[in-house]
């Protein structure tokens, strides 16, 4: 009985620090409309400021809690709205997601390069001394997580629910222009809104700090608000009490499944469910979720679409690339880049083309925002590893297969929900596998799994050459498949379910199914890119696959362009050879890189004065005047329409 | 009168009955029933906020009611998703305009076409790759001439029925919103819908268009369909419509024929009332367009 009781506290303690994250991102999100992705980050951050304080420069807890919670959420709060997401209004809804990732992996990369992640730091608990109630022993710590748990929450409540500048922080969002005919600064109360959800961050790290028995860390602290991601859901990222309460609840949950559940599961297993735990509840929110109504809110894109080429066009592209491949692997077949070799690097490039190019047709085209397709690449490499020897092309089509059936079932819970839901879905799943699956030496074993080169019988790729041939056709080919998906039936729809999701009901499409599909080829691609990228390293293992690597990519593609195939491939082509340079820096480039290029919602290749127009490529889409139209009617309607029959 | 003994029209489309729906502390719309029947012509009018868009949402299934059923050919589809209401041959516009704005306008009458084809069957996925055929002398890519030439065909044929001919390649969110309401008409067309429920596609119109968007929903009436319009351009209306059914805060306050309407007190002091001069589209020199 003693030990519940310990267990209830220990687990209400975990979930009030919980409730703190969860809480700022419910304040960011209801007073701006972005899910802030960097709540986590910006917890890390302000943990590691509060150890320096207060164990490497001795500054009194108060003080440093006040300097890094009060001051420094505050000003990076207000900074944070100022440099950029000010800048952001009137973007696509996909475009502060991307931003808050930005700001993500550059907070992670910047602790990298001040905080080296070999050295250990523990953080003590603020208050020392424990008392005894019912016999179990009770930590002031505790109780001074829960007590500040309680105090912020009910403070909000307040704020939002009694007072006028609550009512003006959560009318920022409706309507910006009618609370500014009210005389209040839209700006500013969004900027408001951003101080206090850093400032719930910056708490929440603090708090959550000395929980951490083996010391903080950059990873662990920056996705120890998964869990607030779960309760902030749960709370319709609207609720403050009903996330509080959740947040209490998966607290409770996590520590009576780590106390109770998994002393009777197999040892091995015991690491994997613990990691995967946040995943299971986000994932159980999610599900619970009522759906989202199909709202038609008079959008209308008015991005100018990308030239599709057309299928010859498409064709000779390719073939000149292969082409220009071939003379690149003749060229420098024995040449080095920093310790790698040319055709080795060029393979990594071109299978991680093919994942640029899954999120050229995922998010590109049908809009729905993917971080887990470093995961499927993982997986896919896993399978490709474990089937048939791990060389064969059986291990191919099997890595396509498995990650493509996984990718339909990650993606079913949340297509009845917006967008954001898939992106949480997918950042949850790709923490998950990292940590729990990749990360387990029964899985990957602690060398990695090995895979060898693909040989057909008469054929093998065994030499550097022949290999990188190899991978450059599959990414030739993905890039025909992603523009002949794009100019088929199916393109069309994934562009409309895009466009308008309302209208795209209404003349008789299902939403979801046309997701699932899309989603479920987008992850089979990512896995087939994951077998092939297995095959061109040899051996892989869990930091090829890990999360932040994953969303660094995927900003990347959307720095360089996501509606192009040509944005995937340089997109990989940056990727790799930045890693090559400058491995810790890689975040770096691209989270400012996401920031730098704002709301063009087409990246880099999509702003005009970068174009390059190839003289024989004819038609673009012309967006100048319209001739007047004339008058309704006529001989054409006399019959009515005839339906295209299936 | 209803709207049996007001037309010589044919069975019952659509009921409505006694739906209700809430916005929080704020009622969209009160116990509101209407009925459309194939072959006429029904209005909907109101003033801004009296809840038509909202009654059109209950109807096309974006908007779930708190209360009520909605039957389509006596089938309660009051629960059914949108995209099955559409399969059973319900269609609508917007009154913001929801287009497939990345989309040409061809294109977006195309996705209405090919609703009904599944993708993956391989000789849609064949489409998709170039054939020799399908190349032109001057290098470009021709139009289609496999599974989905069809749907090209006809959507040039529909969009050309609404006064957009030529304008198929044209990007759907650079057209003029006289035009964007016009694609968005040919897009329901091309669903061939037994309903119809079109939400002011008369604004953006000039007179002449709009005199012809007159003639083309009495020509798909004639045809059996059934159309449902919300419209505030009074003129058009009651020169149209068979039926007319007033709402006002969610009420259904009046029904009849136009000229009932016209004479009906309680539409005069709850809607009409606010224009000057008689609601009989002849004050004011020309359309007696009302902007409550």
């Amino acid at each position: 009985m003693s030990n519940f009781l310990q267990y209830t506290i220990f687990g209400i303690m975990l979930g009030a620090g919980y409730a703190i994250a969860a809480t700022g991102l419910v304040v960011t999100y209801t007073t701006s409309g972005v899910f802030n992705f960097a709540q986590g980050a910006l917890g890390m951050i302000a943990a590691f400021c509060y150890w320096e304080l207060v164990s490497v420069d001795h500054v009194p807890v108060l003080v440093a809690v006040l300097v890094v919670v009060v001051l420094g959420g505050a000003v990076a709060g207000a900074l944070v709205e100022r440099v950029l997401m000010r800048r952001l209004h009137g973007a696509s809804a996909e475009r502060p997601v991307m931003v808050t990732l930005g700001l993500l992996v550059i907070l992670t990369g910047v602790a990298t390069i001040v905080w080296s992640p070999t050295t250990s730091r523990s953080v003590d608990n603020m208050v020392h001394g424990q008392f005894r109630l019912v016999g179990i022993n009770i930590q002031y710590q505790e109780v001074l997580i829960i007590g500040v748990a309680l105090a912020v929450a009910a403070g909000l409540r307040a704020l939002f629910r009694s007072t006028r500048s609550g009512y003006a922080l959560r009318a920022v969002v409706d309507d910006p222009d009618l609370l500014a005919m009210a005389g209040v600064s839209p700006n500013r109360m969004s900027q408001y809104g951003w101080m206090l959800g850093t400032m719930m961050a910056a708490l929440a790290g603090v708090l959550l700090a000395p929980t951490q028995t083996s010391g903080i860390s950059i990873a662990a602290m920056t996705l120890l608000v998964v869990n607030g991601y779960a309760a902030a859901i749960v709370g319709r990222l609207r609720s403050i009490p009903v996330t509080f309460a959740a947040a209490v609840a998966i607290g409770l949950a996590e520590n009576y499944v780590i106390n109770y559940v998994l002393p009777h599961l197999p040892q091995n297993l015991t690491p994997d469910i613990t990691y995967a735990l946040p995943m299971v509840f986000l994932f159980l929110a999610l599900v619970t979720l009522p759906s989202v109504r199909l709202r038609a809110v008079g959008r209308l894109t008015t991005m100018r679409a990308p030239r599709v080429a057309g299928g010859f066009e498409s064709i000779v592209a390719g073939l000149v690339f292969f082409v220009a491949a071939a003379i690149v692997a003749i060229t420098f077949a024995n040449t080095a880049f920093k310790g790698t070799t040319v055709l080795d690097l060029g393979g990594l490039i071109m299978s991680l083309g093919i994942v640029g190019l899954s999120l050229v047709l995922l998010t590109g085209y049908s809009g729905q925002v993917s971080l887990c397709q470093f995961a499927f690449m993982g997986i896919g490499a896993f399978v490709m590893g474990k089937v048939a020897g791990g060389g064969s092309v059986l291990g191919l089509l099997a890595a396509t297969a498995v990650c493509a059936g996984i990718g339909a079932l990650v993606s079913l819970p949340t297509v009845r929900l917006s967008d954001l839901y898939l992106a949480l879905a997918t950042f949850a799943f790709a923490d998950a596998v990292a940590t729990g699956f990749f990360a387990d030496n029964h899985i990957y074993g602690a060398g990695g799994v090995s895979i060898g080169r693909i040989v057909l019988p008469g054929l093998s790729f065994g030499g550097d050459q022949a290999e990188f041939l190899m991978v450059t056709a599959f990414f030739v080919l993905a890039a025909w498949l992603v523009l002949a998906i794009r100019r088929s039936l199916f393109g069309r729809r994934l562009v409309a379910v895009n466009d308008s999701p309302a209208a795209y009901a209404t003349v008789g499409l299902d939403i979801g199914f046309t997701k699932v599909a899309v989603f479920a080829i987008a992850a089979g691609m990512a896995g087939l890119a994951g077998a092939l990228y297995g095959t061109v390293q040899g051996v892989v293992g869990q930091t090829d696959f890990a999360i932040f690597p994953g969303v660094i990519f995927v900003l990347f593609v959307t720095i360089w362009s996501i509606r192009t195939v040509s944005g995937a491939f340089l997109a990989a082509v940056t990727y790799v050879v930045l890693n090559q340079v400058w491995p810790n820096g890689v975040g770096l480039f691209a989270g400012l890189g996401i920031i730098l290029i704002g709301r063009a919602a087409s990246g880099l290749l999509g702003i005009e004065a970068l174009q390059v127009r190839l003289p024989w490529v004819k038609g673009s889409p012309d967006t100048a005047g319209v001739r007047p139209a004339a008058p309704l009617g006529g001989p054409a309607m006399a019959g009515g329409s005839s339906r295209v029959a299936g | 009168m209803s709207p049996a003994e007001g037309s010589a029209a044919g069975a019952d489309v659509l009921t409505v009955s006694d739906v209700a729906v809430r916005f929080g502390g704020v009622a969209a719309l009160r116990e509101a029933s209407l009925t459309v029947r194939a072959g006429t012509v029904t209005g909907l009018i109101g003033p801004n906020g009296a809840g038509k868009t909202t009654l059109f949402n209950v109807v096309s299934g974006l908007q779930h009611p708190d209360r009520g059923t909605v039957r389509l050919f006596g089938t309660d589809i009051t629960r059914m998703k949108p995209h099955r209401r559409a399969r059973l041959g319900l269609a609508r516009t917007f009154q913001r305009l929801e287009l497939f704005g990345t989309l040409s306008a061809g294109e977006n009458v195309q996705v209405g076409l090919e609703s009904s084809v599944k993708w993956w069957q391989w000789r849609h996925v064949r489409s998709s790759f170039p054939t020799i055929r399908n190349r032109r002398a001057d290098g470009a890519e021709a139009r289609p001439t496999g599974p989905g030439s069809t749907a090209v065909v006809t959507s040039d044929r529909l969009l050309d029925g609404v006064g957009l001919a030529g304008l198929a390649d044209r990007q759907s969110s650079a057209l003029p919103t006289g035009s964007a309401r016009m694609v968005e008409l040919a897009r329901a067309l091309a669903l061939a819908p037994k309903l119809l429920l079109l939400d002011e596609p008369g604004s953006g119109l000039d007179d002449a268009e709009s005199q012809s968007l007159g003639e083309l929903l009495t020509t798909l009436a004639r045809g059996g369909m059934a159309v449902l319009l919300v419209e505030h351009d009074m003129e058009l209306v009651m020169r149209i419509c068979e039926y007319i059914y007033v709402l006002d805060f969610g009420d259904v306050i009046a029904s009849g024929t136009p000229d009932e309407i016209r004479t009906n007190p309680l539409v005069q002091a709850a809607y009409l009332g606010a224009v000057a001069g008689p609601a009989d589209g002849s004050a004011g020199g020309g359309g007696n367009r009302v902007e409550a």
